[in-house]
């Protein structure tokens, strides 16, 4: 059983936004629901890093967790999604999801919550697969396709990456013995380098 | 004595000396490097972009709030240390401390009701009416009444439905149920506050901690044995309750209010600390009020016609509030004149 995951390389993403832009173009989210972001800390400042983020699909998700209705399953491929039918727009997984991946359209009474949004990896909801209902609710179902999310796909360096959270791994394992090996050969020190690894020219591990 | 015993002496402090110096030095002189290393902190570490960013991202030592395009609350925060504080705390504190909490709270009530019984009056009922609460008394209590159950209810069946209902009514129906429930606590929500407001300004005369209440409170309110207990139109245990509906709902609408208008920015950490707030005291306050429905329905006989033909028997009045029976029977022959209660100062209720 496969478990997808994203995985964003900080040393990568150059804060383009064309994930969120993807997100948003292929899955027609409504105004005002972002399923995607691009946050950038120590932002003009030396050590200023980019991540993309949504929804995480938590093993253990605390969405899921603390629904009052249950309306949250996880698929097969250890996707994490939920039933719009079922949900009431309470607001709670948005307090207990670490990532803030949970957005909410402003309808109901006092402009509240309507029904959740969240990044579905472009994998639809509980309708059938590529419905025209399936697409009015959850956006594109790109897995029933066979293809990742549009996201991880449009990404331009590559800094984000979709799919089996092994394949991710091995890749991103290749990216940082290339990166140390690469800094060895020029002899920087790898804190020129801003690499992230914690070990020195000799090979010895400092940290 | 000899120069020659003299210069042994000597020699053997110099040798003393010499081996206490050379102990001195060898404990300290290793210890040198690490003085002369503390100076510069950043000498013997390397610096770790990596490691600097992910304990950004986690909020380790501070809070990192990133930049970002999105204009939605929190956006520019990557992680939410606070959303498992308050998973923890919904799913493994306030539902099952809240069911026992309640369980609790009803065994006992049902337990006194099988054992003691409904509280009976001194004397035969007489007969003879007097009232107790005015039609707009009534009203605003039962105004109250309908909708702090109606947002009892919802709010219970939101907190305990998954476990109760889901079972029962399937998935399906009970998003439609919960849905419900979502919109009419969220809509009824503030005409709680319209309710405590006109709660508080009807009653709160009464409500004031009057000489004698103590007295009622140590006797515990006759319940325990020992007979009636002398009080005014509301005894301490009424008073009580009075404050925690009002302090009680207070809270409540403030926190309901701040959870209901998401529109206006609240981080997600006001919203769940406002959540922890509105759970707790809504489960405090629902408990409390089990025993006021005892006591003002099966507990206490002939209390119920108070509320709702708003007049009470002479005799239920002199067994239960004696002073402000006295009141009203002194009100009634048209003189001020108090009756005196021997040891108690009575209260100035018109």
């Amino acid at each position: 059983m496969a478990a997808m995951k994203f995985y964003c390389d900080a040393e990568r993403c150059i804060e383009c936004n064309g994930c969120v832009t993807a997100c948003k173009n292929e899955n027609e989210v409504p105004w005002g629901v972002n399923r995607r972001r691009v946050v950038t800390i120590k932002d003009g400042e030396p050590g200023e890093r980019s991540l993309s983020v949504a929804c995480m699909h938590c093993s253990d998700a605390p969405c899921a967790a603390v629904c009052p209705v249950d309306c949250f399953y996880t698929t097969d491929d250890g996707i994490v999604l939920h039933d719009k039918d079922i949900c009431i727009g309470c607001g709670y997984c948005f307090y207990a999801c670490p990532f803030g991946a949970p957005q909410f359209p402003k309808e109901g009474a006092f402009a509240s919550r309507g029904k959740m949004d969240k990044c579905t990896f472009c994998a639809g909801g509980p309708l059938p697969d590529n419905s025209s209902e399936e697409y009015r609710k959850y956006g594109a179902n790109r897995i029933a396709e066979g293809k990742l999310p549009a996201c991880a796909e449009m990404c331009a360096t590559k800094a984000l990456l979709a799919g089996d959270a092994d394949m991710v791994a091995d890749i991103y394992r290749k990216r940082m013995v290339n990166r140390a090996s690469a800094a060895l050969g020029k002899g920087f020190q790898l804190r020129e380098q801003n690499i992230g690894s914690g070990v020195d020219l000799k090979g010895k591990v400092t940290n | 004595m000899s120069d020659k015993k003299q210069s042994r002496i000597r020699r053997h402090r110099k040798v003393a000396y010499s081996l206490l110096s050379l102990l001195v030095l060898t404990l300290v002189l290793p210890l040198i490097p690490y003085a002369v290393a503390e100076k510069d902190e950043t000498a013997g570490k390397v610096f770790n972009p990596g490691t600097e960013l992910w304990r950004d991202v986690r909020q380790r030592d501070r809070d990192v709030i990133g930049t970002t395009q999105m204009k939605s609350v929190d956006a520019g925060v990557l992680i939410n240390e606070y959303g498992e504080t308050w998973r923890h705390f919904r799913m493994q504190q306030l539902v099952p401390y809240g069911a026992a909490l309640m369980g609790i709270v009803l065994s006992i009530i049902l337990l006194f009701y099988l054992l003691r019984g409904p509280l009976r009056l001194q004397e035969e009922p007489s007969g003879k009416k007097i009232e107790r609460f005015t039609v707009f008394e009534r009203t605003v209590h039962w105004f109250t009444v309908a909708i702090f159950w109606l947002l009892a209810l919802t709010g219970l069946i939101l907190l305990y439905g998954r476990f109760v209902l889901i079972p029962i009514l399937g998935a399906d129906g009970f998003g439609i149920t919960a849905s419900a429930c979502k919109e009419a606590h969220n809509l009824f929500g503030p005409t709680f506050l319209v309710a405590l407001v006109l709660l508080f300004l009807t009653f709160v005369k009464d409500n004031i901690y009057a000489r004698g209440d103590m007295l009622w409170l140590l006797k515990g309110g006759g319940m325990l044995g020992g007979g009636h207990v002398s009080a005014g139109r509301f005894n301490a245990g009424e008073k009580i309750w009075f404050w925690i509906a009002i302090i009680g709902g207070l809270v409540l609408s403030v926190t309901g209010l701040i959870l209901v208008f998401s529109i206006l920015g609240q981080s997600r950490e006001i919203m769940g600390l406002s959540h922890v707030l509105h759970g707790i005291v809504a489960l405090v306050v629902i408990s409390v009020s089990f025993g006021h429905i005892y006591l003002g329905t099966a507990g206490v006989e002939g209390t119920l016609g108070s509320m709702t033909t708003g007049y009470v028997d002479e005799a239920w009045a002199k067994s239960h509030h004696d002073r402000w029976y006295a009141e009203v029977k002194a009100a009634e022959d048209g003189s001020d004149k108090i009756v005196d209660e021997p040891g108690l100062a009575t209260e100035g209720k018109s």
